[in-house]
């Protein structure tokens, strides 16, 4: 019996379904302002308010933005799509209907690729197409309010194929669709403003079993480490479920229902159960005509494409020699990679000024929950940190306290912090050392010998000693020139 | 010189143009008719007493200094209630909607009134666009002004009553399945639907939202023509509105070498009265130089199936917005989110509104879809197909407007009778035509007739051009007896 199997030999099914916020200037089918945050009720029209006598016109930018999305992905963009009226009611939606495009996606297919856990993986992409988003409701003490805002804002919701298997594979494929919208300067892919936003559908079954089983589904997953929890602790829920209960029938066990992330409990938590399928009974919206795109706009919208996350990727390996680890971790946050781009300009050491940002200043920085960009610190700074270095102005533990005084006070620049401080002095000048090394050399005659003798522990110790003297500020390289030219002598 | 309400707009127009008569006189002359008569019409649901007056100051003071002045000076204008004209109420004849106040110009008003015509007043109509007959307004009924006891059409009921009674020289309508063409044949006056596209939608209230078209509604063609060169262009807030510049409309007053298709087969249970009358109609066109053809439309006797079944789906849509949440009247005795749903709508909406709601939601509901309104598309497109075929032998198709004349108020109970009123006109909404109403006589009654002409798309200009020639040989159009006279 399937329900005897072990945890291990459970598969997890998981399928995405992501809205994307679009960051056109104006909504979807109106010309009221697409803009998050500000006072409720001031970026609406006749149109996004449902007024009667009003009526809907698609705006071309989102349409642009939606192809260049497929074409991303190396999806098929559909020449002709459609759009329809789903129906519903409920405040936040402005005419009870939502118009979408059921029938006839702009967008079919697709693919995005990722690294989970070192290796490569290959996800598909069922589908995408335009919508408008709903207002938000805001419930006070004794009554509610909508905010029509938001109501009519772009969206494209971009449905992936139930084909991940874990929620780390969850998230790596949220990530770098976020990464493309991102670079596409579509959306501002922001989880926790809710440009973003992440459905997880999720059922089990025995490893090797076709079908699919029974499925619930969860919302209101505002950060990926909230997705993951939420998944992973989902997946735990139902194979339990199926191990502890081994004669119940699945749809038993796991009822459709939908449930949402409960950030403080760190719980999924029941919003409804759904008793019946829901019926929108979806028809063409009759106000819009069909969507049709010639060749010439196709392709003129595929050839002004940026450079994709992919395309930077392979970049970074082929031609800045980045491991994979570290180019990865540079182009899921364009805004990062941008930065790291800046800063390449002024100093050519990819891996280190990678390291720099990513590493050394990333930890610097995670108590606070900022990054770099957030606090302050341009990128021509950190290029001239790690110009010093390799110049062998600085050491690397001069660099490290440089980096601590350039967090405490963002915006002053390295090279200036050192000039400051007379202990980053670097000792480079050859007057100064070599006193010290012969100093060192005349002191510790046994480690001359013995390192002559073959044994490198002791040419350690020299450059050591060397380096207490000076305090730690002499340049390494120069000690050790220095200590070898004169052992040699001896 | 002739009372100022027997002029034509035209007429009134250049005679305001020419300084013979001031646009104020003209304003408080027709105020004064629609107080003394509105009340045993029904026709307005709305004066505007105070706009009216201030443009027509205008008017004067711009004709005074000699500037231009508009194609539409100082015509008065009557507005179907379901339009906006931004900061009054739109009710669209409903209780839903008595104290909405339009945030927006409609885009044919905006364009009628850059045009400078002088609006009176917001015209009486079926509770949101449905219904022949405007006995569904939730305010009061409109009367026909030939016969009081008879209903004027609908539902541009107001509409029609006032032009017929002379309360307004030009009035708006609009036309879903018929409620331009029908109204206009029931009061004896020339009503136009154009094609589909033409006249953009943006500020009509929304219930067919693939068949409604706003038109003129007139006591003349050319007036009918001249409202069409103002309202008839392209526009930005309107995605179905046609890319096609607006047309100037020449009329001549013949029709050489000009086919008319009769689907005599589909018209074969024709009253004989009514028949007598149409083949009147096209013994005239015969005589202006028209060949009479036949032309084969039998799948026609499915339009009014599928105009119910689309044009409710639509409406059942396009009115959920009226939940009681934004705007409109929310019932007081809502306490929970259902129960202001719930009780809005059982208060704000009429009978007839909630039927076709109920209808639409149905045809569109899963299980029923297919063979509801994905059906009810597929002969639609039969329908097109039918008409395409009968335009590829024929330049327009005539019918009667209607099956009978006006009919007395509560003289029909049968819903179906009553959605069968709509058998000739519903064809020219399902297939996006050019349809004009034009008046074709008078019954044993003495109540008036239409004769309808239907045009390919986009033949907004030619369908007028043989209404007017029509027209101009059979001199139908009289003012009715009660409202001919000063008083």
């Amino acid at each position: 019996m399937s329900s005897e199997l072990p945890y291990d030999l459970w598969e997890p099914v998981i399928g995405l379904e992501i809205h994307v916020q679009l960051n056109t200037k104006s909504k979807i089918f109106s010309s009221a302002p697409n803009h998050f945050g500000d006072e409720p009720n001031t970026n609406i029209s006749a149109v996004c308010t449902g007024q009667p006598g009003a009526l809907p016109v698609l705006n071309k930018e989102a349409v642009r933005k939606a192809v260049q999305f497929g074409l991303s992905v190396g999806a098929e963009i559909s020449r002709i799509s459609t759009f329809d009226r789903k129906s519903y009611f409920y405040p936040d939606s402005p005419r009870n209907f939502q118009i979408t495009q059921f029938e006839n996606p702009l967008v079919r297919g697709g693919r995005v690729s990722a690294d989970v856990d070192g290796a490569r993986k290959t996800f598909a992409i069922n589908r995408a197409h335009l919508e408008d988003d709903a207002g938000m409701l805001k419930h006070f003490t004794t009554f509610a309010g909508v905010d029509y805002n938001r109501a009519g804002a772009p969206l494209i919701e971009i449905v992936s194929e139930p084909c991940m298997h874990s929620a780390k594979e969850a998230v790596a494929y949220a990530t770098a669709i976020r990464a493309i919208v991102l670079y596409l300067d579509a959306s501002d892919g922001n989880m926790e403003e809710g440009s973003l936003r992440i459905d997880a559908n999720i059922s089990v079954r025995p490893k090797g079993e076709k079908g699919l089983r029974p499925r619930i589904e969860i919302k209101n997953m505002n950060s990926f480490t909230f997705m993951e929890m939420a998944i992973q602790s989902e997946i735990s829920r139902q194979i339990s479920l199926y191990i502890n209960n081994p004669n119940k029938n699945p749809i038993d066990l796991i009822p459709p229902g939908t449930y949402r992330w409960d950030p403080d409990t760190h719980q999924t938590v029941l919003m409804r159960r759904k008793e019946s399928a829901d019926d929108y009974r979806y028809f063409p919206e009759p106000d819009l005509v069909p969507l049709v795109l010639s060749e010439e706009t196709i392709d003129e919208l595929r050839t002004s494409l940026p450079e994709l996350p992919h395309d930077r990727y392979n970049r970074y390996l082929s031609d800045l020699n980045l491991t994979p680890y570290a180019a990865a971790s540079l182009i899921n946050e364009k805004i990062l990679s941008d930065y790291f781009e800046e800063a390449l300009k002024i100093c050519k050491s990819p891996r280190s000024l990678c390291n720099w940002i990513t590493v050394e200043f990333a930890g610097r920085l995670k108590m606070s929950g900022k990054t770099l960009i957030d606090i302050g610190i341009p990128p021509v700074h950190v290029a001239h940190l790690v110009q010093m270095i390799e110049e062998n102005r600085i050491t690397g533990r001069i660099a490290k306290a440089v980096a601590d005084e350039m967090v405490a006070s963002p915006g002053l620049d390295p090279i200036a912090i050192v000039k400051q401080n007379p202990d980053y002095q670097p000792v480079g000048d050859l007057s100064t050392i070599e006193p010290l090394v012969d100093q060192v050399l005349a002191e510790n005659p046994q480690s001359v010998a013995d390192f002559k003798a073959g044994r490198d522990k002791a040419f350690a110790f020299l450059v050591g000693a060397v380096m207490k003297l000076t305090r730690g500020k002499a340049s390494p390289q120069i000690v050790n020139d220095l200590l070898r030219k004169k052992i040699e002598k001896k | 010189m002739k009372p100022l309400h027997h002029f034509s707009a035209l007429e009134l127009r250049d005679s305001f143009v020419r300084g013979e008569v001031k646009a104020v006189q003209i304003a408080e002359y027709f105020l004064k008719r629609i107080k003394q008569h509105n009340k045993e019409l029904g026709a307005f649901l709305k004066t505007l007493e105070a706009k009216a007056l201030l443009k027509a100051e205008e008017l004067d003071h711009k004709r005074a200094h000699n500037k231009p002045l508009g194609k539409l000076a100082a015509i008065p204008l009557a507005i179907k209630d379901n339009m906006h004209i931004e900061g009054e109420i739109t009710s669209c004849g409903s209780k839903f909607l008595k104290n909405y106040k339009a945030p927006f110009n409609a885009t044919a008003v905006r364009l009628l009134e850059a045009e400078d015509a002088l609006f009176v007043g917001k015209t009486n109509l079926d509770e949101f666009a449905m219904g022949s007959t405007n006995a569904n307004s939730a305010f009061f009924p409109a009367h026909n002004p030939w016969d009081l006891k008879c209903v004027p059409g609908g539902s541009s009921g107001g509409t029609a009553a006032a032009i017929a009674a002379r309360l307004s020289l030009i009035g708006t309508g609009s036309d879903t399945g018929g409620s331009i063409r029908q109204p206009a044949g029931f009061c004896g006056v020339v009503g136009f639907k154009p094609t589909y596209g033409r006249v953009s939608r943006y500020g009509l209230v929304a219930f067919g939202s693939s068949l409604d078209q706003i038109g003129p509604m007139t006591t003349t063609v050319a007036d009918a023509a001249l409202a069409m060169e103002v309202i008839g262009r392209p526009c930005s807030s309107d995605a179905t509105s046609l890319d096609f510049p607006p047309e100037s409309y020449s009329l001549p007053t013949e029709m050489k070498e000009i086919k008319i298709g009769v689907p005599w087969n589909f018209l074969e249970n024709l009253k004989p009265e009514m028949r007598a009358n149409f083949a009147a109609s096209l013994d005239v066109m015969k005589s202006l130089g028209a060949k009479i053809i036949d032309v084969d439309l039998d799948v026609l006797k499915y339009s009014i199936a599928v105009y119910y079944i689309i044009a409710t789906a639509e409406a059942s849509t396009n009115l959920a917005r009226f939940d009681g949440i934004r705007y409109g009247v929310r019932s007081k005795q809502a306490k929970t989110l259902e129960e202001i749903y719930e009780y809005s709508r059982k208060e704000g909406f009429g009978k007839e509104v909630k039927k076709r709601i109920l209808l639409g939601t149905y045809v569109l509901s899963a299980g029923f879809q297919d063979a509801y309104y994905k059906k009810a598309q597929k002969v639609r497109t039969l329908i097109l197909d039918a008409f395409e075929k009968a335009f590829s032998e024929c330049d327009a198709v005539a019918m009667p407007v209607a099956p009978s004349g006006a009919f007395e108020h509560n003289s029909i109970h049968d819903p179906i009778e009553m959605y069968l009123q709509d058998i000739f006109t519903i064809p020219a909404n399902l297939a996006g035509l050019p349809a004009a109403s034009i008046p074709s006589g008078y019954d044993s009654r003495n109540m008036p007739l239409g004769l309808q002409i239907i045009g390919p798309q986009m033949c907004d200009v030619p369908v007028l051009q043989y209404a007017h020639a029509y027209e101009q040989a059979t001199r139908h159009l009289r003012i009715p007896p009660a409202y001919e006279g000063l008083s």
